[in-house]
């Protein structure tokens, strides 16, 4: 339970992906997603992995804390893998019993989909391992400014994200103290009662109300009044490497779409 | 029934390749330790001591010393990367042994009173009594029990929410939640953190009451003052190694080596030091501010002239003031 790790925690270094600009990244991670649902064939899938394994590289991300930041969801992966060996039939049959029957057809869908999921997390990942909450949340209240005309109050939404952002890591610390302190009374939790969450979930809340009021206070002490006529310390700014990057991602995506076409 | 560390090192950083390790080790034994120390960063490195019965251990160190992660070691709630730790003679490794260890050392986190869960003191008291699986009347007694020895009113808190009590009060309901489970050996951590100064003594005074009653105590704590006071012996913790381990004279008794990990000694063995420097005669190994205004009264009584008898006022109310400020 305890050192819950959160998927793709920024990890700090210095390289082109982490300079770019929040709002470009965030937009193209989106591009980036659509262009690994645009692959059809595993040949797609192979460029996509290409491309994606790149930006790791160039990202100064070691692949092994890549994976290791997509690993909690990688159940997911799992379960879809296992429902599509079990429910898509085709082709020769390998195994059969009952009413489970694994066909070749299963088989290929399963690891396309297993494929295809990985690099959509891994794409994902790219985002928070480079890019800091606050940065993200700033990139969210750009993308949201047009609709603010139509009465989105988009500043106090970014605002409420990135609080709450914040505040995951250190309610999952809380939390292990918690549990620490009633293992320490002698405290079983693997029956999974529902009076011992109880006794987990009482101080985590108070805790939280603790925090939010403190926090309130000290946002008004700094004279917080929402997003109207504020302006920025760090201004985001597109630069010469998002263009680029917008580059690469266009010739990604040319080349995605012409695997379609190879004769399989 | 000490509680024994052997050669104890833990490092977070992979708290999964342990298990492997630790089944590695029984073949193979200590001087693998050696081999990986090196590339890990450790939060606690070769940390060895026992903890006698009815022992008074303080515990001090700079914030990530290592204060912290030694405690949880006490009572099985982090295991070694290398090393044991030991209760009664049984590693606390072995999952039954700490599980049953937990009843017996009772542990206390920092602020104890933000774990409060219960709508009622008793409720939250009774939590640990009840978990052991205690007849009811069993656990109501050991309730008065808890709640007497930390000094609430039972019939006044008892049946009042934790949340409405003062700070200092959530605090003993907390203490007294550990001290149902009648522990032989009490750990604390910085259990005077965020008190008033009232509050802070009369906590104080609690924690060497428990003391006197024959338990044993760990106590982890910035303050010097508290522990030259109240320990036996003292562990000082330097990014998680052992710096010193000994009486509190021994110990205080090096003032830079402690400055230089950015801890010092108490105030007024401070202004002994740099008396010392300037030629008093201050025989005593450890002072605090009572014994030090003694000895210079003395001091500047047996060289008696018309001036000094100001100065002599002066010593002692200078040590008392470095005394509120540390």
């Amino acid at each position: 339970m305890p050192d819950a790790a959160l998927i793709g925690r920024y990890w700090p270094a210095d390289s082109p992906l982490h300079r770019m600009d929040a709002r470009a990244k965030l937009v193209m991670s989106l591009v980036l997603m659509a262009v690994v649902f645009v692959a059809q064939t595993f040949w797609g899938l192979a460029v996509c992995a290409l491309f994606i394994g790149a930006f790791f590289l160039l990202a100064r991300i070691p692949l092994g804390k890549a994976l290791r930041s997509v690993a909690p969801l990688a159940f997911i992966v799992v379960v879809t893998a296992l429902l599509n060996v079990f429910f898509v039939q085709g082709g020769p049959v390998y195994f059969e019993w009952w009413i489970v029957r694994i066909s070749q057809a299963g088989l290929v869908q399963a690891a396309f989909i297993a494929c295809r999921l990985l690099l959509l997390l891994l794409g994902v990942s790219l985002l928070t391992l480079t890019t800091q909450t606050l940065d993200i949340t700033d990139a969210f209240e750009h993308l949201l400014k047009p609709l603010a005309r139509f009465g989105v109050p988009a500043h106090e939404l970014s605002m409420m994200m990135g609080i709450a952002l914040r505040f995951l890591p250190q309610f999952a610390q809380e939390l292990a103290t918690i549990y620490r302190a009633q293992l320490s009374r002698a405290a079983t939790f693997s029956k999974g009662r529902a009076r011992t969450l109880l006794s987990l979930m009482v101080p985590l809340f108070t805790s939280a109300f603790r925090h939010a009021e403190t926090l309130s206070s000290a946002m008004d002490a700094r004279c917080y009044h929402g997003g109207a006529g504020r302006t920025r310390l760090h201004p985001l700014a597109l630069s010469r490497t998002d263009a680029a990057a917008a580059g690469v991602l266009a010739l990604m995506l040319a080349c995605v779409f012409a695997t379609n076409f190879i004769p399989h | 029934m000490p509680l024994a560390f052997e050669g104890v090192s833990y490092s977070y950083d992979d708290p999964k390749g342990r298990k492997k390790k630790r089944a590695h080790r029984s073949a193979q034994t200590e001087p693998a330790a050696a081999a990986t120390g090196g590339a890990r960063r450790w939060a606690l490195h070769e940390v060895s001591f026992t903890l006698e019965d009815g022992e008074f251990l303080g515990l001090a160190g700079h914030t990530g010393s290592g204060k912290s992660t030694l405690i949880q070691h006490a009572n099985g709630l982090l295991h070694p990367t290398e090393g044991r730790v030991l209760f009664d003679g049984r590693d606390l490794a072995d999952k039954q042994a700490a599980q049953e260890c937990r009843s017996a050392v009772g542990l206390v986190f920092q602020y104890p009173e933000h774990q409060l869960f219960a709508a009622t003191v008793r409720e939250d008291v009774a939590f640990g009594p009840r978990n052991l699986g205690l007849p009811e009347d069993e656990v109501a007694a050991r309730v008065s029990e808890a709640l007497a020895l930390v000094h609430l009113d039972e019939a006044d808190v008892a049946e009042r929410s934790p949340f409405e009590l003062s700070g200092g009060q959530q605090r003993r309901v907390a203490f007294a939640g550990v001290l149902a489970m009648r522990p032989r050996v009490l750990v604390l951590d910085e259990p005077v953190a965020g008190l008033d100064p009232v509050a802070r003594e009369e906590f104080l005074a609690l924690i060497g009451e428990l003391h006197r009653t024959g338990l044993s105590l760990m106590m982890a704590s910035h303050s010097m003052e508290d522990l030259a006071r109240l320990a036996d012996r003292i562990l000082v913790l330097a990014g998680g190694e052992m710096l010193r381990l000994g009486t509190p004279e021994e110990v205080f008794s090096d003032g830079e080596g402690l400055r230089a990990v950015g801890l010092d000694v108490p105030a007024a063995q401070r202004f002994a030091e740099q008396l010392r420097a300037e030629g008093f005669r201050l025989p005593r190994a450890l002072y605090d501010v009572e014994s030090l205004a003694a000895d210079i009264a003395a001091e500047l009584g047996a060289g008696a002239s018309a001036a000094e008898p100001a100065a002599a006022a002066a010593g002692p109310a200078t040590s008392q003031q470095e005394g509120h400020h540390a």
